[in-house]
Protein backbone atom coordinates (compact mmCIF):
# COMPACT_ATOMS: atom_id res chain seq x y z
CA UNK A 1 0.00 0.00 0.00
CA UNK A 2 1.92 3.32 -0.68
CA UNK A 3 2.13 6.34 1.36
CA UNK A 4 -0.53 7.98 -0.27
CA UNK A 5 -3.37 5.31 0.07
CA UNK A 6 -1.95 4.96 3.99
CA UNK A 7 -3.32 8.85 4.73
CA UNK A 8 -6.52 8.25 2.53
CA UNK A 9 -9.73 9.61 4.58
CA UNK A 10 -7.35 10.51 7.55
CA UNK A 11 -8.27 12.96 9.91
CA UNK A 12 -5.66 16.52 8.99
CA UNK A 13 -4.52 19.29 11.09
CA UNK A 14 -5.14 22.21 9.31
CA UNK A 15 -2.41 25.05 10.31
CA UNK A 16 -1.69 28.64 8.80
CA UNK A 17 1.97 29.60 8.52
CA UNK A 18 2.46 32.99 6.35
CA UNK A 19 0.17 33.62 4.70
CA UNK A 20 -0.81 30.14 3.42
CA UNK A 21 -2.62 27.03 4.97
CA UNK A 22 -0.89 23.41 5.21
CA UNK A 23 -1.78 20.14 6.91
CA UNK A 24 0.16 17.85 9.02
CA UNK A 25 -1.31 14.00 10.11
CA UNK A 26 -3.38 15.07 12.94
CA UNK A 27 -1.74 11.69 14.65
CA UNK A 28 1.13 13.53 14.27
CA UNK A 29 0.28 16.79 16.43
CA UNK A 30 0.34 16.36 19.89
CA UNK A 31 -0.77 20.18 21.06
CA UNK A 32 -1.17 23.17 20.04
CA UNK A 33 1.00 25.36 22.27
CA UNK A 34 0.15 28.88 24.07
CA UNK A 35 2.81 31.60 22.75
CA UNK A 36 5.44 30.65 25.73
CA UNK A 37 9.24 32.16 25.72
CA UNK A 38 11.48 31.54 22.42
CA UNK A 39 14.54 30.34 24.40
CA UNK A 40 18.10 31.01 22.03
CA UNK A 41 21.42 29.73 22.19
CA UNK A 42 24.43 29.42 19.85
CA UNK A 43 24.02 27.22 16.59
CA UNK A 44 24.63 26.92 13.77
CA UNK A 45 21.50 24.42 12.88
CA UNK A 46 19.30 25.80 9.61
CA UNK A 47 15.92 26.37 10.40
CA UNK A 48 16.02 26.15 13.73
CA UNK A 49 14.88 29.53 15.50
CA UNK A 50 15.39 28.18 18.80
CA UNK A 51 13.67 26.26 21.82
CA UNK A 52 10.61 26.56 24.38
CA UNK A 53 9.77 24.23 27.02
CA UNK A 54 6.79 22.63 27.42
CA UNK A 55 5.53 19.98 30.02
CA UNK A 56 8.88 19.78 31.42
CA UNK A 57 10.31 18.92 27.86
CA UNK A 58 12.78 21.18 25.94
CA UNK A 59 11.42 20.85 22.25
CA UNK A 60 13.12 22.30 18.79
CA UNK A 61 11.37 25.25 17.29
CA UNK A 62 11.36 25.05 13.07
CA UNK A 63 11.05 28.30 11.67
CA UNK A 64 9.84 26.78 8.77
CA UNK A 65 8.10 30.32 6.84
CA UNK A 66 11.07 31.37 5.14
CA UNK A 67 11.53 27.92 3.34
CA UNK A 68 6.95 27.58 2.86
CA UNK A 69 6.57 31.13 2.00
CA UNK A 70 10.05 32.58 1.01
CA UNK A 71 10.13 34.61 4.04
CA UNK A 72 9.74 35.34 7.76
CA UNK A 73 6.71 35.26 9.10
CA UNK A 74 5.53 37.67 11.16
CA UNK A 75 2.34 37.03 12.58
CA UNK A 76 3.44 33.61 14.75
CA UNK A 77 1.38 33.68 17.80
CA UNK A 78 1.21 29.71 18.65
CA UNK A 79 3.64 26.76 18.49
CA UNK A 80 1.96 23.74 17.16
CA UNK A 81 3.86 20.76 18.36
CA UNK A 82 4.12 17.82 16.37
CA UNK A 83 6.16 14.55 16.26
CA UNK A 84 8.64 14.78 14.02
CA UNK A 85 10.67 11.33 13.34
CA UNK A 86 14.47 10.76 12.47
CA UNK A 87 15.89 8.18 10.49
CA UNK A 88 13.97 7.14 7.26
CA UNK A 89 10.19 7.68 6.62
CA UNK A 90 10.17 3.76 5.67
CA UNK A 91 11.56 2.69 9.28
CA UNK A 92 12.42 5.67 11.23
CA UNK A 93 14.85 5.13 14.18
CA UNK A 94 13.23 7.60 16.71
CA UNK A 95 11.12 10.05 17.03
CA UNK A 96 10.94 13.88 18.58
CA UNK A 97 8.78 16.75 19.52
CA UNK A 98 9.18 19.35 17.47
CA UNK A 99 7.29 22.38 17.04
CA UNK A 100 6.20 25.38 14.08
CA UNK A 101 5.30 28.28 14.80
CA UNK A 102 1.55 29.10 13.68
CA UNK A 103 -1.19 32.35 13.59
CA UNK A 104 -3.04 29.62 15.59
CA UNK A 105 -5.59 29.12 13.46
CA UNK A 106 -5.56 25.76 12.97
CA UNK A 107 -8.45 23.05 12.79
CA UNK A 108 -8.70 19.68 12.51
CA UNK A 109 -10.47 17.91 8.98
CA UNK A 110 -11.23 15.03 7.23
CA UNK A 111 -10.28 14.39 3.74
CA UNK A 112 -8.56 11.82 1.12
CA UNK A 113 -5.32 12.84 0.73
CA UNK A 114 -4.05 13.29 -3.14
CA UNK A 115 -1.08 12.62 -4.61
CA UNK A 116 0.90 16.08 -4.46
CA UNK A 117 0.99 18.41 -7.75
CA UNK A 118 3.56 18.20 -10.28
CA UNK A 119 7.02 19.39 -9.57
CA UNK A 120 5.74 19.62 -6.02
CA UNK A 121 8.30 20.06 -3.31
CA UNK A 122 9.36 16.58 -2.20
CA UNK A 123 8.45 17.82 1.48
CA UNK A 124 4.79 17.92 0.49
CA UNK A 125 3.36 14.67 1.03
CA UNK A 126 0.26 15.15 -1.24
CA UNK A 127 -2.46 17.26 -1.11
CA UNK A 128 -6.45 17.62 0.48
CA UNK A 129 -9.08 19.10 -1.64
CA UNK A 130 -11.10 21.61 1.45
CA UNK A 131 -12.94 24.13 0.73
CA UNK A 132 -12.75 24.55 -2.52
CA UNK A 133 -9.39 25.00 -1.55
CA UNK A 134 -5.65 22.63 -2.21
CA UNK A 135 -3.95 22.58 0.72
CA UNK A 136 -1.02 21.23 1.19
CA UNK A 137 0.57 18.31 3.40
CA UNK A 138 3.07 18.43 4.90
CA UNK A 139 6.24 15.90 5.58
CA UNK A 140 7.82 17.66 8.69
CA UNK A 141 10.60 15.31 8.18
CA UNK A 142 11.53 15.63 4.90
CA UNK A 143 10.50 19.84 5.18
CA UNK A 144 13.66 19.97 7.95
CA UNK A 145 15.92 17.73 6.14
CA UNK A 146 15.21 19.72 2.97
CA UNK A 147 17.05 22.53 4.04
CA UNK A 148 19.53 20.63 5.52
CA UNK A 149 20.42 18.77 2.05
CA UNK A 150 19.51 22.12 -0.01
CA UNK A 151 21.01 25.62 2.24
CA UNK A 152 19.53 27.66 -0.01
CA UNK A 153 15.93 26.65 0.63
CA UNK A 154 16.70 28.86 4.52
CA UNK A 155 18.53 32.07 4.82
CA UNK A 156 20.00 30.34 8.42
CA UNK A 157 23.79 29.31 8.23
CA UNK A 158 25.79 31.38 11.12
CA UNK A 159 25.45 30.71 14.56
CA UNK A 160 22.35 32.21 16.05
CA UNK A 161 21.56 33.87 17.81
CA UNK B 1 37.99 24.96 41.43
CA UNK B 2 39.25 27.42 43.67
CA UNK B 3 35.74 29.11 45.13
CA UNK B 4 34.91 29.74 48.56
CA UNK B 5 32.20 27.97 49.98
CA UNK B 6 32.39 25.00 47.66
CA UNK B 7 32.77 22.77 50.19
CA UNK B 8 29.55 23.20 52.14
CA UNK B 9 27.66 23.62 49.17
CA UNK B 10 29.03 20.51 48.33
CA UNK B 11 27.64 18.57 51.67
CA UNK B 12 23.92 20.29 51.03
CA UNK B 13 23.65 18.67 47.51
CA UNK B 14 21.91 16.08 47.01
CA UNK B 15 22.95 12.77 45.36
CA UNK B 16 21.49 13.39 42.30
CA UNK B 17 22.06 16.98 41.50
CA UNK B 18 25.06 18.46 39.63
CA UNK B 19 26.86 22.15 40.17
CA UNK B 20 27.29 24.05 37.13
CA UNK B 21 28.99 27.53 37.02
CA UNK B 22 26.81 29.78 34.76
CA UNK B 23 29.27 32.46 33.03
CA UNK B 24 28.24 34.93 30.50
CA UNK B 25 29.54 35.78 26.78
CA UNK B 26 28.40 38.99 25.73
CA UNK B 27 24.50 38.30 26.24
CA UNK B 28 24.50 34.88 26.13
CA UNK B 29 24.94 33.22 29.52
CA UNK B 30 26.34 29.01 29.62
CA UNK B 31 27.03 26.75 31.80
CA UNK B 32 30.06 24.38 32.62
CA UNK B 33 30.29 21.78 35.03
CA UNK B 34 31.89 23.12 38.31
CA UNK B 35 34.25 19.97 38.21
CA UNK B 36 35.64 20.75 34.81
CA UNK B 37 36.84 23.49 35.65
CA UNK B 38 40.46 24.09 37.60
CA UNK B 39 40.68 27.62 38.14
CA UNK B 40 39.48 31.06 37.31
CA UNK B 41 41.75 33.72 36.50
CA UNK B 42 41.41 37.12 35.65
CA UNK B 43 42.66 38.31 32.11
CA UNK B 44 45.09 40.78 33.27
CA UNK B 45 46.62 38.25 36.00
CA UNK B 46 47.64 36.12 32.98
CA UNK B 47 48.47 39.07 30.86
CA UNK B 48 52.29 38.82 31.48
CA UNK B 49 52.10 34.69 31.59
CA UNK B 50 50.75 34.52 27.87
CA UNK B 51 52.63 33.88 24.70
CA UNK B 52 51.04 35.68 21.74
CA UNK B 53 50.15 32.82 19.06
CA UNK B 54 48.21 33.38 15.77
CA UNK B 55 47.43 30.55 13.47
CA UNK B 56 45.32 30.91 10.47
CA UNK B 57 43.49 27.72 10.94
CA UNK B 58 42.71 28.07 14.36
CA UNK B 59 41.52 31.67 14.79
CA UNK B 60 40.29 31.14 18.18
CA UNK B 61 42.99 30.95 19.74
CA UNK B 62 45.57 33.79 19.89
CA UNK B 63 47.28 32.99 23.44
CA UNK B 64 48.90 30.04 25.38
CA UNK B 65 49.48 30.34 28.94
CA UNK B 66 51.53 27.70 31.01
CA UNK B 67 50.81 26.66 34.28
CA UNK B 68 52.02 24.27 35.72
CA UNK B 69 54.44 23.05 33.34
CA UNK B 70 51.71 22.60 30.92
CA UNK B 71 50.41 24.58 28.06
CA UNK B 72 47.03 26.30 27.92
CA UNK B 73 45.47 27.52 24.71
CA UNK B 74 43.69 30.28 25.28
CA UNK B 75 40.22 29.97 22.99
CA UNK B 76 38.27 33.22 22.93
CA UNK B 77 34.35 31.94 23.92
CA UNK B 78 33.23 34.64 20.97
CA UNK B 79 34.88 33.42 18.34
CA UNK B 80 34.28 30.13 19.08
CA UNK B 81 30.75 30.66 19.15
CA UNK B 82 30.18 32.53 16.72
CA UNK B 83 29.62 35.35 18.84
CA UNK B 84 29.69 39.29 18.64
CA UNK B 85 33.58 40.09 20.33
CA UNK B 86 33.42 41.61 23.72
CA UNK B 87 36.53 42.12 26.03
CA UNK B 88 36.61 39.52 28.51
CA UNK B 89 37.64 40.21 31.83
CA UNK B 90 38.12 36.20 32.95
CA UNK B 91 39.49 32.86 31.90
CA UNK B 92 38.16 30.03 32.79
CA UNK B 93 41.24 27.32 33.06
CA UNK B 94 39.90 23.49 32.52
CA UNK B 95 40.89 20.43 34.19
CA UNK B 96 42.18 17.81 32.30
CA UNK B 97 41.96 19.09 29.40
CA UNK B 98 44.89 21.87 27.80
CA UNK B 99 42.39 24.47 27.29
CA UNK B 100 41.62 27.62 28.65
CA UNK B 101 38.40 30.36 27.76
CA UNK B 102 38.17 33.34 27.82
CA UNK B 103 34.63 34.58 28.97
CA UNK B 104 32.99 37.88 30.21
CA UNK B 105 31.93 37.58 33.32
CA UNK B 106 30.84 34.46 35.94
CA UNK B 107 27.56 34.71 37.13
CA UNK B 108 26.83 32.35 40.12
CA UNK B 109 26.90 28.43 40.87
CA UNK B 110 23.97 26.76 40.64
CA UNK B 111 23.06 22.76 41.73
CA UNK B 112 21.23 21.24 39.00
CA UNK B 113 19.43 18.12 39.33
CA UNK B 114 18.89 17.44 35.21
CA UNK B 115 20.68 18.33 32.37
CA UNK B 116 18.61 17.54 29.43
CA UNK B 117 19.88 16.12 26.11
CA UNK B 118 20.42 18.27 23.24
CA UNK B 119 17.16 17.75 21.01
CA UNK B 120 18.05 15.63 17.78
CA UNK B 121 17.26 18.75 15.68
CA UNK B 122 20.69 20.38 16.47
CA UNK B 123 22.80 18.31 13.61
CA UNK B 124 25.22 21.39 13.75
CA UNK B 125 28.84 22.25 15.47
CA UNK B 126 26.85 22.71 18.48
CA UNK B 127 26.46 19.07 18.97
CA UNK B 128 30.59 19.44 19.91
CA UNK B 129 30.02 22.33 21.76
CA UNK B 130 27.02 21.25 24.11
CA UNK B 131 26.16 18.35 26.83
CA UNK B 132 22.99 19.19 26.90
CA UNK B 133 20.85 22.39 28.19
CA UNK B 134 19.89 23.09 31.45
CA UNK B 135 16.42 24.96 32.54
CA UNK B 136 16.94 27.17 35.30
CA UNK B 137 14.41 29.69 35.91
CA UNK B 138 12.53 30.01 32.94
CA UNK B 139 15.87 29.73 31.13
CA UNK B 140 17.08 27.23 28.94
CA UNK B 141 20.91 27.56 29.54
CA UNK B 142 23.53 24.73 27.35
CA UNK B 143 25.87 23.16 29.02
CA UNK B 144 29.43 22.89 27.84
CA UNK B 145 31.28 19.69 26.30
CA UNK B 146 34.72 20.94 27.83
CA UNK B 147 36.43 19.02 25.38
CA UNK B 148 34.32 20.81 22.62
CA UNK B 149 36.31 23.52 22.15
CA UNK B 150 39.40 22.27 20.21
CA UNK B 151 39.36 19.36 17.88
CA UNK B 152 42.05 16.54 18.37
CA UNK B 153 43.33 18.00 14.92
CA UNK B 154 43.52 21.41 16.10
CA UNK B 155 45.35 20.45 19.07
CA UNK B 156 48.05 18.58 17.16
CA UNK B 157 48.05 22.25 14.84
CA UNK B 158 48.32 24.18 17.81
CA UNK B 159 51.39 22.04 19.34
CA UNK B 160 53.47 22.24 16.72
CA UNK B 161 53.30 26.00 16.19
CA UNK B 162 53.85 25.95 19.92
CA UNK B 163 56.83 23.86 19.57
CA UNK B 164 58.19 26.77 17.20
CA UNK B 165 57.41 29.66 19.17
CA UNK B 166 59.11 27.67 22.15
CA UNK B 167 62.48 26.74 19.28
CA UNK B 168 62.36 30.29 18.20
CA UNK B 169 62.44 31.75 21.80
CA UNK B 170 65.22 29.15 22.47
CA UNK B 171 67.33 30.41 19.69
CA UNK B 172 66.63 34.38 20.78
CA UNK B 173 67.97 33.49 23.90
CA UNK B 174 70.73 31.67 22.53
CA UNK B 175 71.71 34.50 20.58
CA UNK B 176 71.48 37.20 23.55
CA UNK B 177 73.60 35.22 25.70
Amino acid sequence: MSGAQNHARKSWVLLHVGNRRFALPAESVMELAPPVRLHNFPHTSRLIAGVIVRRGRIVPVYDVAPVLCGRESSVHRFYLIADRAFGTSASPDSSEASAIPVNGECELATGEMQPPQENAPTYFAGTLAIENENIDVLDLQKLVSAVRDNPSAANHAEPRP
Amino acid sequence: MKIAMQDTAKSRRSRSSESLILFCIGTQTFAIAADAVQEIRSTDSLATAAVEMELAEVPKVRHLVERSHRTYYVVSGCVHFGLRVTRPTLVLILRQIRTAVLVDSIERMVDVSKVHALPQAFQGEERQWYRGLTYLEDRVIPVIKPDGFLTPEEFARLDRASKSIEARHELEGAVQA
